[in-house]
């Protein structure tokens, strides 16, 4: 409805949150001897074999592909704080914050390029699937609660990928809403003076839930 | 506001409308069913929502409740929204309802609107999401426009995520690398 595209409601692919998931940084053990390498985001380096040293995901995937390295997984992709983190996901309906903001693509990465260096790759990955679901229908349970008061939602630590995925929804959804809600069908003189002012200055934002 | 070229804006005003005549009015063959080309006062006639507006803003017509907001509808909706099927009484529920309402001039049908589509939402958002597409197909059947969109964009969505996930060809190849090179004389 409204004429709105597609591309207008949802504004990444998850190839591009990929892309960006990819400027996090993480540990490599290098097996090679370089020179620090000195980009636009800063100096990375120098590589001597055998130490550990702090690189963004990209550079270390290029060099894990040419087995320049082994990447550390991060510290919470380990089965005991997965584990951990999927509890409490399970017992709250508050979103964890345990997990970074790209935890989806951050595995992802790491499982299609370095699955030999993470430990228990099955385990962990099967942990990170669940917690993704537990969280998307925690995501759903805060969406039902909309109606046509709602102007805005928030729900705490919720990761890149899943706010991508519900953002057109909850953009049209939102747009009818405020469509079938707005006093424009016919002038309602209780409503009418109240909607206004908050449209005009921006007033104090009504609260939502939590 | 809806754009001049929006098809479904202009789906929503080929509605039918049915009208009562409050002038009498000669000339016209409106009516298929009538022998001569005048209509009487007071007869009542079905038009299309365009039509019907603009003869009510002359005050030559005077519109009636369209059957998708009379009574009965109404009831069903309070009982068990999600389970209607608004899509079989008028596939442009809610775009229709927002138009008519100041047309009739009933105030009940905006909150008639914004009850049935607040419940309807959750059984949308529910099923959007999660449920299959063979699932989903039976589900449709009842859903109006605005609701179908709603249910393929959280589909859409969901399913490029799905397929980012899978992985599969990263990159595409450029039309020009794949092919063969024309042998040269």
């Amino acid at each position: 409805m409204a004429g709105q595209s597609d591309h207008e409601l949802s504004l990444f692919s998850a190839e591009e949150l990929e892309f960006i998931a990819e400027d996090e940084i993480v540990d490599i053990v290098p097996n090679l001897k370089m020179d620090p390498l000195c980009l636009i985001s800063g100096d990375f380096g120098p590589f001597t074999p055998q130490i550990v040293t702090q690189v963004p995901l990209w550079l270390a995937i290029a060099l894990k592909k040419r087995g320049k390295c082994s990447i550390c997984p991060p510290q919470w992709m380990t089965v005991e704080k997965l584990t951990q983190v999927l509890e409490v996901e399970r017992d709250s309906q508050e979103m964890s914050e345990h997990l970074p903001f790209h935890y989806v693509e951050i595995s992802r990465l790491l499982f299609d390029h370095a699955r030999d260096n993470i430990p228990d790759a099955y385990m962990v990955r099967s942990l990170i699937e669940d917690i993704r679901d537990v969280r998307f229908h925690k995501v759903e349970t805060d969406l039902e609660g909309f109606n046509g008061r709602t102007i805005a939602v928030k729900i705490k630590n919720l990761s890149a990928m899943e706010v991508n995925i519900v953002r057109p929804f909850i953009g049209r959804a939102l747009q009818a809403f405020y469509k079938h809600d707005s006093s424009e069908l016919i002038p309602d003189p209780e409503r009418a003076p109240d909607r206004r002012p908050q449209v005009a200055h921006n007033a104090p934002r009504r609260q939502l839930r939590r | 506001m809806a754009s001049y070229y929006d098809i479904d804006d202009i789906l929503v005003e080929e509605e039918i409308v049915s009208v009562i005549f409050q002038k009498a009015a000669s000339g016209v063959g409106i009516d298929p069913s009538s022998e001569t080309d005048f209509i009487e006062a007071g007869s009542k006639v079905e038009l299309p929502f365009w039509l019907a507006h603009e003869l009510q803003l002359r005050q030559a017509v005077s519109v009636n409740v369209p059957p998708c907001f009379n009574q009965k509808t109404r009831l069903e909706i309070q009982a068990d929204c999600a389970c209607v099927d608004l899509r079989s009484r008028c596939p442009y529920f809610y775009e229709f309802g927002c138009k008519i309402a100041p047309i009739v001039g009933d105030r009940t049908i905006g909150f008639l609107l914004l009850s049935a589509f607040k419940n309807r939402y959750k059984e949308v958002l529910t099923k959007a999401h999660t449920a299959t597409i063979a699932v989903g197909s039976k589900f449709w059947t009842i859903l109006t426009k605005e609701e179908i969109n709603l249910y393929e964009t959280a589909q859409s969505a969901m399913a490029s995520f799905k397929k980012w996930r899978m992985g599969g060809a990263r990159f595409q190849i450029a039309s020009i690398l794949g092919r063969k090179r024309k042998p040269t004389e």
